[in-house]
């Protein structure tokens, strides 16, 4: 799948004077010792959060959605808003093992396990949000087109929302066969090492007997293939699907046919932010920055700059049709409500511009895109700025919609609706925590892969090469 | 033959004994009862079986609070009556009457219980009109707050006990004067009862106090026609109204009649068309104010000069009196418009000043309005109280001088200005005695109290108009240990009879015989012999010029206060009925408090907030949390209230409602909200005034929540005016040009094959065929007065839940009708425009295809229909609908959740204690049983009344006919809002029937008829006929503010 010389000119994707059993010390490392101090204190905090959104949940689902300060206008908020930037982190990891697999972006090696791993978790704390959002989520099931005695009555295929029971439930289902067919191997690995009962016992049965023959590895690539095939089409389909909640509605501000693609960039864009985020203290945390190198970091950010841009100028386009269409709804959501400062939600609009669009500029500075501390500072910023993109969206469009009548008090969130957010966020640090000390986060043997090729080292010892006549060069290296 | 065993069960199989037990039994299975050893009063109630409690719980209520009734007047339903059918509604002919208010009413009773009040069709005067107040009264039968025994000293005692002890204490009197107090009594019978009861006791006197009284214009018709009488008033005969501050279509004297009558001079035939003119002259936009054609503004205190200036404009002198060119202009041109229409002219005032109303009836005599607009062949008899007699009795009492004091209906210990006085007087009477059926503020300073019956538990009559005469019968059964007031006068005047055997022995004879008598009950009302013909009466002029000269020189300070009442409060007679308390006041959309009413001008200059820009107002709409400001009148104890700006109210007038402020004695619901504000009237020239002429007003740095239901108001924005939500224009414009509405329409579809082909072109899809029924419904925005009759109506129809204060302030009310009420033009004296806005039935409904289980969809009848059971609380239909109808339950408002005990959230969404009380087992008598109350976490919304709708066919079909939708006037169906609307301004029917109102209606009036929103293809089957302003000028008036 790669080639076999890789040019000195490319950086390499392993520093360090790294070989095979070299590679699995260092990822295996974490899950073999005891874990440190600040996992605990994560971990904690983690649980901590974790259990105040479950009693906010609790509380949402025995008193009614009133615990949360919607109202009759604005109808979605905080929960929809935590929704879809949920859903758009999860973009980045089946992106980064789908499509730059496709692509055969080699440096996806590095980051693509703990980023699909992401993506898992987003897609679970998405998924929290419409359905603890329902007025009555014991009744959730009604949604499923499951055989029933309510004779023709049936789910009603035209609503975008159950479009998005199945968008979700396909992109969670294909993104976990995805991310635990590559863990095989690595599980296999663990088993091999493991020097308890238990932990043999354990880590073979999720290893599903991995032996590493021939013939294992044969149908595991092959599957890669399959499903990186399939997940491909399915990261562009979620959020197109997600945008049409809105898109496909009559609502100014919603009802634009620009959504899936700005959705999806969007999406991406926050994803990587994400995984930059998490990948610039894990690293750091378990002393990986051999195989997540500033290469593998400064090719994230070159993604954020180009979705940032993308997104920019779906904004900017918005603001032209919305004048172009002359149509004074739009004009007055897009105009008033949204790009006017002294507006009640004027701030949101010019956050979200800030954080999205003006910010991310600074990564066409190479300097700065291989700065660490400036990357993650700038992936706090640009996921602060795509949940204020969701929040605009959602409740800038509804708070003041057709009829001035309707325009209500100022929506703000209660605790629980925030806890409920916070309570994601817990959810989704536990099982990144529990992630990090059970699971390898670097595909062992995807950098394997790469290790001859593009490790420092082997690099090196080939360097010399360059220098060789070209004729000599073909006749040795070309096919 | 086999001898293979079939079996059904292992029981069965093996035979166990258990098995053997149930094939004995009767149900095989265990009953779905309340089982296990818990008593059956231990349990609770599940949702499945309140149908089956609140029976037992209405029939429990019935016998305990009959137990003195014998037992034999109970319904056995073993022996079936023959005109009881569970499950089909009553409806007995009855009178709302309240204070001096009457209106003739249907009670709808299901299963032995009233439960919703429709207006009586066949009553000339309201002619089937309600208000909301009349609308609500129903809810007072079951309030909680009900004083449920006689008591003396506040300990329950019984009836016996109570008349002997009364009758002691009166025996032992001495001879000091008795008196009894009540408010305004319109029943003949009941006066023949006072009459004897007060010839029992020589001295004794009764003297009618009314909380809002008409004393000035008493006292003017005594002087100037030589009657202490007020005329009818015949607004339909009017092609010219002028008021000088009357709210005669919410609160002045018989606002459901007048609403009538003027609502007949505001339709419009598109083929001759003609409306009346109406100018108000005003300080404080009230609901009359904001129907105007034309309106005004003047300080209270000019009231006076103003309609000096309008009598000296009408006799040719000019309003040369008048500084403001505004106004002057204003003046003159009503009185040259009222001079063009004599004898088709009406100048009402609600000053209660007798000099003003002196000139006013002079003004009237000079435009010929006696026998044409002001009929005084028929009496109105609605106020009768004269404020000096209650001075003198108050007077009285302070002396000494009155031995007993009976109170009925009157309620000064919290309406009069000077309470503080008449309570003191009360301690020296010696036997304080109160009717009222609740604990109010001077029930409480009495030392017996016998309650009265609510109407809906009364016998009595009332005569509403000279001539005119409406019944009361009982619909239920007295729920508590009340009797009624006149039972009580006729046992302690020493009568035998009861009030009822006194009531049929007075009408029988004058009736002519029992059949008489019942037909007369059933029908409600008895018309006068011959249709009344309109007359006049001499015109006695003396007085007249003095009078002017008395009023034209009243000077005010630089801030004027005005004190006016709520359509939906009145004088705090509606304080207490949560849903009145939660109706939106239909000029401020506010709902619970009362507060102060602020110029945008006067909020500039004290609370720096400036309306005019955009960021500013923005922050004033958004929050709920308004400025307080303090109000004092001289000498009086202040009071500190939130402010609220309305523009339409004078630069330097303030206004604030009265009938706040009141205990908890009164309901939950009233406690702590508003503030009384009664005390800072006063009286001038011997009757009370409602206005000050001079108040300090000053910041009182602090907020105060307001729940506004409506925080925007205008449809203009910078983008834009917002032309398709609802369409005016002005009379002149559309003398003119007819089409004018229809051509703008034209132009807006014109990209989608215009008016003709909108329906087909405007879409992508095939548009669907809509054979047999299809439901629609039309709305005069011309017609409707935005009183909110309609909004009440709704709530008792179709069991809205009312959420509380805390609730409406996050914008979580229920209603399924509102009003919406739009300003426009000048932010100084705007125009106002009144939309009810409900769930629109549209055929391409944006809500339907959104949702996710199909719980919102369409039926073959154009309805669009909420499955509550299939709701899953996604809310993305809310969202999704352009006009804001829809509602969720954002907490479990009724009681009827799945989860038990879930309404005792203490933190976040505390829900008030008002929600708890509409829960209660009594409140909850008052739900419509065909209607199911929506559990937490669905969406509600206007289901156009089906269940009626589904009544109004079944009864057709099993007469095999058509359904009636209308013609010749006669409806099978006709939903509540339609039912109550006093305007007629909602028509409702199929569509499909060439025949039905609504297909005439919208035939009649293609020009004027749009949809809201229409361009956006959701094709609502709610149409609107444009508001039709009648000013001369043209364009001006289209909204564009």
């Amino acid at each position: 799948m790669h080639l076999k010389y890789e040019s000195q000119l490319r950086e390499p994707l392993v520093n360090g004077d790294k070989n095979y059993h070299q590679v699995t010390e260092d990822i295996c490392r974490p899950i073999e010792v005891r874990p440190t101090k600040l996992w605990y204190i994560g971990f904690f905090i983690s649980v901590a959060l974790l259990l105040f959104g479950v009693y906010s949940v609790y509380r949402e689902v025995t008193y009614g959605i009133g615990q949360w300060n919607l109202n009759r206008t604005v109808g979605w908020g905080w929960d929809i808003t935590n929704f879809v930037w949920w859903i758009g982190i999860g973009h980045a990891g089946t992106l980064i093992s789908a499509i730059l697999l496709l692509f055969r972006q080699g440096w996806r090696t590095g980051v693509n396990r703990a980023a699909e791993a992401m993506t898992i978790f987003a897609v679970i704390c998405a998924g929290q949000f419409p359905l603890w959002h329902m007025g009555r989520v014991w009744m959730a099931f009604f949604v499923f087109p499951y055989p029933n005695t309510r004779g023709p009555l049936w789910i009603n295929f035209n609503s975008p929302l159950l479009w998005d029971v199945f968008a979700i439930s396909t992109y969670f289902t294909v993104s976990l066969l995805f991310w635990y067919t590559g863990l095989l191997p690595d599980f296999g690995t663990i088993r091999d090492r493991a020097k308890t009962k238990l932990r043999k016992k354990l880590y073979g049965i999720v290893s599903f007997g991995w032996s590493g023959s021939t013939k294992h590895w044969q149908r595991h690539e092959s599957l890669a293939l399959v499903l990186a095939g399939l997940s491909t089409p399915l990261v562009l389909s979620v959020h197109t699907i997600v945008s049409f909640d809105f898109a496909t509605s009559v609502v100014p501000g919603w009802h634009t046919t620009i959504f899936p693609p700005y959705f999806v960039a969007g999406a991406i864009f926050s994803g990587f932010a994400m995984v930059q985020s998490l990948m610039v203290i894990l690293r750091k945390v378990f002393n990986l920055q051999d195989y997540i190198t500033l290469g593998h970091i400064e090719a994230m950010n070159k993604v954020i700059v180009l979705t940032g841009s993308i997104v920019g100028c779906a904004y900017l386009t918005e603001l032209f049709m919305g004048w172009y269409s002359q149509n004074k709804y739009e004009q007055y959501a897009f105009f008033y409500t949204r790009a006017n400062l002294f507006s009640p939600y004027g701030w949101s609009y010019w956050g979200m511009m800030t954080c999205n669009v003006i910010s991310p500029q600074i990564f066409w500075f190479r300097k700065l895109r291989r700065n660490l501390y400036v990357t993650f500072f700038m992936s706090v910023v640009v996921n602060i700025g795509m949940w204020f993109e969701r929040f605009v969206i959602i409740v800038t469009s509804l708070f003041r919609d057709y009829l001035p009548s309707s325009w209500p008090v100022y929506y703000s969130p209660t605790i629980f609706e925030m806890g409920f957010y916070l309570g994601s966020f817990g959810l989704f640090f536990t099982c990144f925590f529990l992630f990090a000390k059970y699971f390898p986060v670097i595909a062992i043997a995807e950098i394997k892969h790469v290790l001859k090729t593009s490790g420092e080292n082997y690099k090196e010892k080939v360097g010399d090469i360059e220098k060789e006549p070209v004729e000599e060069f073909a006749h040795q290296y070309a096919h | 033959m086999s001898q293979k065993k079939h079996w059904q069960s292992f029981g069965e199989l093996n035979n166990s004994d258990e098995f053997q037990q149930s094939v004995q039994d009767e149900f095989r299975e265990e009953l779905p009862f309340a089982s296990g050893d818990k008593g059956f009063l231990e349990t609770a109630t599940p949702r499945r079986d309140f149908l089956k409690y609140l029976g037992f719980s209405t029939a429990a209520a019935a016998i305990a609070a009959s137990c003195e009734i014998p037992v034999k007047k109970a319904i056995p339903f073993a022996n079936k009556p023959e005109d009881i059918v569970p499950g089909v509604s009553n409806y007995y002919a009855t009178t709302y009457v309240q204070d001096g208010d009457a209106v003739s009413v249907l009670a709808k009773v299901r299963d032995g219980r009233p439960i919703k009040i429709e207006g009586n069709d066949l009553s000339p005067i309201t002619q089937g009109g309600t208000s909301a107040r009349v609308q609500a009264s129903v809810l007072d039968l079951y309030d909680l707050n009900r004083l449920r025994y006689p008591t003396i000293n506040r300990s329950e005692v019984s009836f016996e006990a109570f008349d002997k002890n009364l009758v002691q204490d009166l025996t032992g009197l001495g001879g000091a004067p008795v008196v009894l107090l009540t408010s305004t009594i319109t029943s003949p019978s009941a006066k023949e009862v006072i009459n004897q009861f007060l010839a029992k006791y020589p001295g004794s006197r009764h003297v009618v106090y009314d909380a809002i009284s008409h004393t000035g214009m008493l006292l003017a018709n005594e002087a100037t026609y030589g009657k202490r009488a007020i005329p009818s008033y015949r607004f339909d005969n009017a092609k010219v109204i002028v008021s000088l501050g009357a709210d005669f279509l919410g609160t002045w004297l018989s606002p459901v009649e007048f609403a009538k009558q003027y609502s007949k001079g505001r339709k419009i035939n598109e083929k001759s068309p003609e409306m009346s003119k109406h100018f108000h002259f005003e300080s404080v936009l009230s609901l009359t104010g904001a129907n105007a054609d034309e309106r005004f503004l003047h300080r209270p205190s000019e009231q006076g000069a103003i309609v000096t200036a309008l009598w000296n404009a009408i006799n040719g002198q000019g309003a040369g009196n008048i500084t403001d060119k505004v106004l002057k202009a204003g003046i003159e041109k009503a009185a040259q418009t009222l001079n063009q229409n004599k004898g088709s002219a009406l100048v009402v005032c609600g000053s209660n000043d007798t000099n003003t109303q002196i000139v006013v009836n002079a003004i009237n005599e000079a435009l010929q309005s006696g026998g044409k607009t002001i009929d005084w062949s028929a009496t109105a008899n609605y106020r009768q109280g004269i404020d000096g007699d209650f001075v003198k009795l108050a007077d009285d009492m302070n002396a000494g001088s009155v031995g007993a004091l009976f109170i009925y209906g009157a309620n000064p210990a919290y309406t009069w200005f000077d309470s503080k006085k008449f309570a003191d007087g009360c301690k020296k009477v010696k036997v304080t005695v109160s009717f009222n059926s609740k604990a109010d503020e001077t029930t409480q300073l009495c030392k017996y109290v016998i309650p009265d019956h609510h109407y809906l538990e009364s016998w009595g009559d009332s005569e509403p108009k000279a001539g005119h005469f409406s019944f009361i019968q009982p619909a239920i059964y007295p729920l508590f240990k009340t009797r009624q007031w006149q039972d009580s006068l006729l046992k302690w005047s020493g009568a035998t009879t009861d009030y009822l055997a006194f009531l049929k022995n007075y009408w029988i004879p004058k009736l002519g015989g029992e059949p008489a008598w019942d037909k007369a009950l059933q029908d409600g009302i008895i018309k006068p012999s011959t249709e009344p013909i309109p007359g006049g009466s001499t015109f006695n002029s003396t007085g007249v010029g003095a009078a002017a000269a008395a009023i034209a020189g009243t000077k005010g300070g630089n801030t004027e206060l005005v004190l006016y009442q709520k359509v939906s409060i009145g004088a705090g007679q509606g304080n207490g009925n949560p849903w009145l308390m939660e109706m939106p006041d239909p000029i401020t959309k506010a709902t619970w408090d009362n507060y102060v009413i602020i110029s945008p001008a006067m909020a500039k200059t004290l609370l720096n907030i400036d309306l005019g820009s955009s960021s500013q107002a923005d922050a004033y709409e958004v929050h709920p949390d308004k400025k307080m400001v303090t109000v004092t009148v001289n000498g009086k104890a202040p009071v500190t209230l939130p402010a609220l700006i309305i523009p339409g109210t004078h630069p330097n007038v303030i206004g604030i409602a009265v009938g706040y402020g009141r205990t908890e004695k009164i309901g939950k619901a009233s406690a702590g909200v508003g503030q009384n504000v009664f005390h800072l009237s006063s009286l001038a020239n011997n009757a009370v005034s409602f206005a000050v002429n001079d108040v300090g007003i000053a910041d009182a740095k602090n907020t105060y929540k307001i729940a506004l239901t409506q925080t925007h108001n205008v449809i203009t924005t910078p983008q834009g005016t917002r032309t398709e939500v609802f369409k005016e224009l002005t009379f002149a414009d559309f003398k003119k040009n007819p089409g004018e509405i229809r051509e703008d329409r034209e132009k807006e579809l014109k990209p989608w094959g215009g008016l003709e082909k909108f329906e087909s072109q405007g879409t992508l899809y095939q548009p669907f065929d809509k054979p047999g029924i299809h439901w629609g419904m039309s709305i005069d925005l011309n017609s409707c007065i935005g009183c909110n009759a309609c909004v009440i109506a709704c709530h008792a129809e179709n069991n809205v839940p009312v959420v509380g204060k805390s609730e409406v302030l996050r914008y979580h009310d229920m209603h399924w009708l509102r009003i919406d009420r739009y300003y426009s033009g000048d932010i100084d004296n705007p125009n106002v425009t009144f939309q009810p806005m409900l769930c629109q039935h549209c055929d391409n409904a944006p809500c339907e295809n959104v949702c996710p289980v199909a719980a919102t969809n369409h039926s073959s009848e154009g309805l669009n229909q909420m499955a509550y059971n299939r709701c899953i609380g996604t809310r993305y239909c809310a969202n999704n609908c352009p006009f804001k109808v829809r509602r969720f339950n954002w907490a479990d408002y009724t009681g009827a959740d799945s989860f038990p005990n879930n309404q005792d959230q203490q933190w976040v969404g505390k829900l008030d204690d008002v929600v708890h009380q509409m829960n209660d087992d009594l409140s909850r008598m008052v739900l419509n049983p065909d209607v199911t109350v929506r559990s937490r976490g669905v969406i509600e919304k206007c289901s156009f009344c089906v269940q009626r709708l589904q009544e109004g066919k079944l009864k057709a079909k099993k007469e095999s006919r058509p359904l009636k939708s209308g013609e010749n006037n006669e409806w099978d169906i006709k939903t509540a809002c339609q039912q109550a609307c006093p305007a007629d301004a909602i028509v409702f029917g199929n569509a499909n029937d060439s025949k039905s109102a609504i297909t005439e209606m919208r035939y009649q009036n293609l020009n004027r008829t749009f949809y809201a929103l229409e361009q956006l293809h959701v094709l609502p089957n709610v149409n609107y006929l444009a508001k039709v302003r009648n000013a001369d000028e043209t364009g001006e008036n289209k909204a564009e503010g």
